[in-house]
């Protein structure tokens, strides 16, 4: 690593202005985790640094009110997994949390960071995608919302401009939700997954009111199922009607060969774990 | 390199060391582990250099970070304790004996960083299950693979501290 | 309490489950690592490294290098030369450059250096350094590389170092490195006249060691030496091999080794130790040069190979004929692979009794990172192709795995493939052992539905480096205790306190009151290096004889002075001899086994090696039939290891062993593309971690005594790995009919194998 400036604000106004400028080697960290190992594989030389630990707690903040889950962009992944309010409003975000990264990353990672860094091989953007939710990207200039879904535009490629960051991410409370995320691993248990699998179903009854699929991991960025919700709304869960929407899944997204295994191998684990997924949920 | 003139790229930090308060003059490109070898501690060790092996564990305003992905500035101000961090009447903490008692080591190389968070562990979880042990030290690589004695320690270091 | 000769007031030393003696330092951090080491006036030096395979190289432009701010030098070969005119270094041949001369032979060798005081300096100018290259034709495969018109090396110059690699010569205008035959009995007519004839052939992918220490070295130019501080198995080899390339007296050179963070084989022979005193001389200051982690994937592996294996079987399941080939990747420079080709090689038809052998065992170059040890020197490799071989066998003969063996096991007193008889080798007591915890004779539940679970067996075995030599001096001082100086490393597997153990014993003093002294050239004596499981047998033996001599001399002191040795505490037959608390006892001993070289050509001899090492292993899994994937239930592993010195390291020892086979087993792989590996990283090579380790894991040593052993002991590094890969795959095939045949066993290849069973083989 070589020498840069580190600029570390007091407040989010102070940083989005020292982030307002066409040099491409400035760049924002919350935990600076990721940031950390582009630097040191020499992926990225920055020539500032532009710390948010020290702008306003209020971007930590974790609360749940009028049934929506708002977490601070800034909130760590560890203050995630111990909020109680998570705990009642979303528990597959705490269950994912387990097994995303370690301890010691978790301590110091935002949520912030951790989805803006356009990886799709990050466990919660899928999660949050399947949970509906949505965020605020603010820049010196602006102000606006979009939903998770929208963020990803590409491999390693987010929606955000340069000059942008996320402060808030909201996750709407629904009843009878359930939700479950399977992380599959083909070599060590905690390495990368191969593929990501979150489910969320709202039921009525025996019934899906509605369901959102989302795989990542194997995909260029996390992607809704639509073809496979479509085949489970509106009907009771069998064994039947789970393989028809693995099929419908393993037949609708394009899937990327890598060291974790070929596509036509993730297809069909796409096919089987997403009915496991579904399983899953509906035991939460 | 001219810019080095023109902005800080080095700062005067001060912060809590194992108890006892220090400065330092600190690079914005340096992490903790090497600030700390300026302090003439070694026990906090890079290794994989991508806070997956966790030898490089440091515990920082009381949270383990991995000493390789912290910038050494951003340690101004606050609490660091390490390995060497003196024990109660200078002998060894309940977590040190069980990893001796179990032989929970082989090169010792990455022992600090599983000691430390095996501490962490405990504090949080008195009686871990073997499953939570598994869980909170899965950022911890021993390539000895002395992971079953390790599991072991955890066990005893619980029962230690319980007197 | 005073110490008495022979009153050992602790208990026996030998053979009891004593804590480390380096505990404390360990687990508070302090113990010793190069790592830790810097010196007043250091340089960091940085590598720039080969972009390309196998290339000529046009020119270096270091000059943005050099002009970077605190940057001190930059040098190349150009500047190496004129320090050492013919800078090649190896343990078999004097094959590898200190930097790259006019050619590159894989991508990432050392190209140029660039020192600085700050590390970070260093790393940014050594990005700076352009390199022309001119592409030449590479191969990286090894039964390519037996044919190929691209041959890596030109010329071929053997070291002529170890008495065992005497005879190396090499194919000029070829890759082989060094091709080794072995032949017993008429193989050709044995197969004429077998009931069946089976044939396979196996694969293992390239792996390495990665110790969580990666390589390290500091080089101090004193006025009257050059000292060395290194993170190496082979204190002795760096010595000598360094000072024959500064055309020095080996007095010159001291090289100092601390504890190591792991080692496993990768820190033998010369690594970075050239470099760095090449460094350290031309600047004349102190140079430190401390590889990242992903840079160890540039440095050594374990060979990859390609392994082909044929038995005559009658019909009752008696093997009566093995033909067995072995191509092993070397990757670009010999390293030890010529060793491992013909020591492991003579034990590729496995721990079976047949009368006709045929063995053709071949090191060759390619164009990848250079290959050696690691953790059982080759054995792993073989121990999976005929192991797996067996269960082939015994499955189309529909002859159980453990009958199959108990049938063809090479027993006690019988001549193993060299002609070498078996002598203290536990074959059978190991295979007794593992059939009676895995409870193989009874009824096991193969799961149902989607969940199918099976068993597998393997044994494997070893035999040792002969001739090595191990020197060692037991220094006793006039309070009784006592000082080993020794130049075996203690790189994690407690050789500080086994040899301490058996200095105590051989005294017959407490364990406490001895003390190992690290390596260090100007005060231990030689010792061949710390590999291959040879320091509990051979140092042992030497530390031994040491104190035995130490015991000796007391003994006659005692007598000079007119007291009796067995009555009077050590320190009151001091006082009488010098009036106070003053001398010393010096008790030396050296160790070199007998050993007969093999017959060119057959590869008969009747003394192949001073004792043998055993391994086995049970594995149970369960198989998930809808996705291919497996988990590991249970791993029993049994070794025979001689006594064991200490029970408790023995057990991490072979537990770590099991484990780090089995990341090789099930999830280590390096990915090359056109010989550039794409995964030189702990974040995409997966190292086994504490959740993948199998919920049941069972270590036993078995009851033996080495009779040739010191104390009865043996090695016990290696002999966890033998057993662990081809019992996986068995019991992946006995739960789902899945025979796999390259390493690693991955979920998706068993997916494949069960899509191919139903006739419906997965498409791309």
């Amino acid at each position: 690593m070589t020498p840069f400036e580190l600029a570390e604000p007091k407040s989010l106004r102070k940083a989005l202005q020292l982030l307002d400028t066409d040099d491409p080697a400035v760049r924002a960290f919350g935990g600076c985790t990721a940031l950390m190992q582009m630097m040191k594989s020499g992926v990225f030389h920055p020539s500032r640094l532009v710390s948010l630990q020290k702008v306003e707690k209020k971007y930590s903040k974790i609360a749940l009110a009028d049934d929506v889950l708002r977490i601070g962009a800034l909130a760590t992944l560890s203050s995630l997994a111990a909020a109680r309010a998570v705990k009642k409003a979303a528990p597959v975000i705490i269950e994912t949390l387990r097994t995303l990264s370690n301890v010691r990353v978790r301590n110091v990672a935002t949520l912030g960071g951790h989805l803006a860094h356009g990886d799709p091989h990050m466990d919660l953007p899928p999660v949050l995608i399947a949970l509906d939710a949505e965020l605020t990207a603010v820049s010196a200039s602006a102000v606006r919302d979009l939903t998770l879904a929208d963020l990803y535009t590409g491999y390693y490629e987010t929606a955000l401009a340069r000059n942008e960051l996320i402060t808030e991410v909201r996750v709407p409370v629904t009843a009878n939700r359930r939700a479950a995320y399977v992380k599959c691993t083909t070599r060590s248990a905690d390495d990368w997954p191969t593929l990501g699998i979150a489910v969320a179903l709202t039921t009525a009854g025996a019934q899906v009111a509605d369901a959102r699929l989302v795989v990542s991991a194997a995909t260029e960025k996390p992607l809704r199922l639509v073809q496979a919700e479509a085949v489970l709304r509106g009907n009771v869960i069998n064994d039947g009607l789970l393989a028809r929407a693995g099929e419908a899944a393993a037949a609708e997204v394009e899937l990327m060969s890598d060291a974790h295994g070929s596509a036509a191998y993730k297809r069909e684990l796409l096919r089987v774990h997403l009915a496991r997924a579904v399983r899953k949920a509906l035991a939460a | 390199m001219a810019k080095m003139n023109t902005v800080a790229t080095h700062r005067n930090i001060s912060f809590t060391l194992n108890g006892r308060q220090v400065t330092a003059l600190a690079g914005n490109h340096q992490n903790l582990v090497e600030l700390l070898q300026g302090q003439g501690l070694y026990g906090a060790r890079e290794s994989c250099a991508q806070g997956l092996c966790g030898c490089c564990t440091v515990i920082v305003n009381g949270a383990a970070v991995s000493g390789c992905l912290t910038m050494a500035t951003l340690v101004d101000g606050a609490e660091v304790r390490t390995i060497e961090e003196p024990q109660a009447d200078g002998g060894l903490d309940a977590v040190q004996q069980a990893f001796i008692e179990t032989g929970a080591f082989q090169c010792g190389f990455c022992t600090p960083g599983f000691i430390l968070m095996t501490r962490q562990l405990l504090d949080a979880h008195p009686n871990p299950t073997e499953d939570e042990i598994r869980h909170y030290l899965s950022g911890n690589l021993c390539r000895c693979a002395a992971y079953t004695e390790i599991i072991k320690a955890v066990k005893l270091a619980a029962k230690k501290r319980k007197g | 309490m005073a110490t008495i000769l022979g009153k050992s007031n602790s208990g026996s030393a030998f053979g009891q489950s004593l804590p480390r003696v380096e505990g404390r330092a360990k687990v508070t951090g302090r113990a010793e690592y190069v790592h830790n080491l810097r010196l007043p006036g250091m340089l960091h030096g940085k590598i720039h490294r080969s972009t390309a395979a196998h290339a000529r190289i046009k020119s270096i432009d270091v000059t943005a290098a050099r002009e970077l701010p605190g940057v001190y030098a930059v040098y190349t070969s150009a500047d190496i030369r004129k320090l050492i005119p013919e800078p090649y270094y190896g343990p078999a041949f004097h094959d590898q450059p200190v930097l790259a001369i006019d050619k590159v032979h894989y991508v990432g060798e050392p190209v140029a250096l660039v020192l600085a005081e700050d590390v970070h300096v260093a790393e940014a100018a050594a990005q700076l350094i352009a390199v022309d290259y001119e592409e030449l034709p590479a191969v990286f495969d090894e039964v390519e590389a037996m044919t190929s018109q691209a041959v890596v090396h030109e010329t071929l110059k053997p070291a002529g170092t170890f008495p065992d690699l005497k005879h190396l010569k090499g194919k000029r205008d070829t890759n082989v490195a060094l091709d080794f035959h072995l032949r017993r009995g008429d193989v050709k007519k044995a197969f004429a006249e077998a009931d069946h004839v089976f044939e396979h052939t196996f694969k293992t992918q390239q792996v390495l060691h990665l110790p969580l220490e990666p390589f390290v070295t500091l080089a101090d130019p004193t006025p009257n030496q050059l000292v060395i501080h290194t993170a190496s198995q082979s204190p002795s080899f760096v010595r000598i091999e360094i000072a024959r390339l500064l055309g020095w007296p080996e007095t010159r050179v001291r090289v100092k080794v601390p504890y190591l963070g792991g080692g496993f084989g990768a820190k033998l022979y010369i690594k970075l130790e050239a470099l760095v005193a090449a460094a350290a001389l031309i600047s004349g200051r102190p140079v430190k040069i401390a590889l990242t982690m992903d840079e160890q994937f540039y440095t050594l592996t374990k060979h990859a190979t390609t392994l082909r294996i044929k038995s005559g079987v009658n019909k009752d399941g008696k093997i009566i004929a093995r033909e067995c080939e072995a191509w092993w990747n070397g990757g670009a420079y010999a390293d030890i692979g010529p060793r491992i080709t013909q020591k492991s090689g003579f034990t590729a038809p496995g721990p079976y009794d047949i009368d006709h052998v045929a063995i053709d065992s071949y090191a060759l170059y390619t164009n990848l990172t250079p290959a050696g040890a690691l953790r059982g020197f080759g054995i792993p490799q073989l121990v999976w192709a005929y192991e797996s071989h067996t269960d082939m066998i015994a499955k189309a003969l529909k002859i159980d795995p453990l009958a199959i063996r108990r049938k063809n096991i090479l027993r006690e007193g019988r001549p193993q493939a060299t002609g070498t008889p078996m002598r203290d080798a536990g074959i059978e007591k190991v295979l007794e052992r593992l059939a009676t915890r895995m409870k193989w004779e009874q009824a096991f539940d193969k799961g149902g539905g989607t969940i199918r679970r099976g068993r597998g067996i393997a044994i494997g075995f070893k035999a040792s480096i002969s001739p090595t030599t191990s020197v060692a001096i037991v220094n006793v001082s006039a309070d009784g205790s006592c000082i080993v100086y020794c130049s075996t490393v203690d790189m994690g597997q407690g050789s500080d306190t086994a040899m301490a153990q058996f200095a105590a014993e051989a005294l017959g003093i407490p364990v406490e009151s001895v003390s190992v002294v690290h390596p260090d050239t100007d005060v231990t004596p030689y010792d061949m290096a710390t590999l291959g499981s040879r320091s509990t047998y051979h140092m042992g033996h030497a530390v031994k004889n040491a104190a035995e001599d130490a015991r000796d001399k007391l003994l006659q002191l005692a007598k000079d002075v007119g007291l009796s040795a067995e009555t009077t505490p050590i320190p009151d037959i001091f006082r009488k001899k010098y009036g106070m608390q003053a001398g010393n006892i010096v008790g030396v001993g050296s160790f070199i086994p007998p050993y007969t070289p093999p017959e060119p050509g057959t590869g008969q001899t009747p003394d192949a090696t001073p004792f043998w090492m055993i391994g086995a292993t049970g594995a149970e899994v369960e198989v998930d039939t809808e996705t291919g994937e497996f988990k590991i239930m249970r791993l029993v592993n049994l070794v025979d290891v001689g006594r064991p010195v200490n029970p408790a390291i023995v057990e991490t020892q072979i537990s770590g062993a099991t484990i780090m086979q089995l990341g090789f087993t099930l999830s280590e792989c390096m990915n090359f593309d056109a010989g550039q590996c794409t995964n030189a990283s702990l974040a995409d090579y997966r190292i086994p971690g504490i959740r993948d380790v199998p919920p049941v894991m069972e270590n036993e040593a078995v009851d033996m005594v080495q009779q040739t052993g010191p104390f009865g002991a043996k090695g016990v590094g290696e002999s966890g790995t033998f057993g662990v890969s081809p019992a996986i795959a068995s019991a992946i095939d006995d739960a789902v009919g899945v025979r796999l045949t390259s390493l690693p066993l991955t979920a998706e290849a068993v997916y494949r194998g069960l899509r191919a069973q139903a006739g419906k083989p997965l498409q791309d």
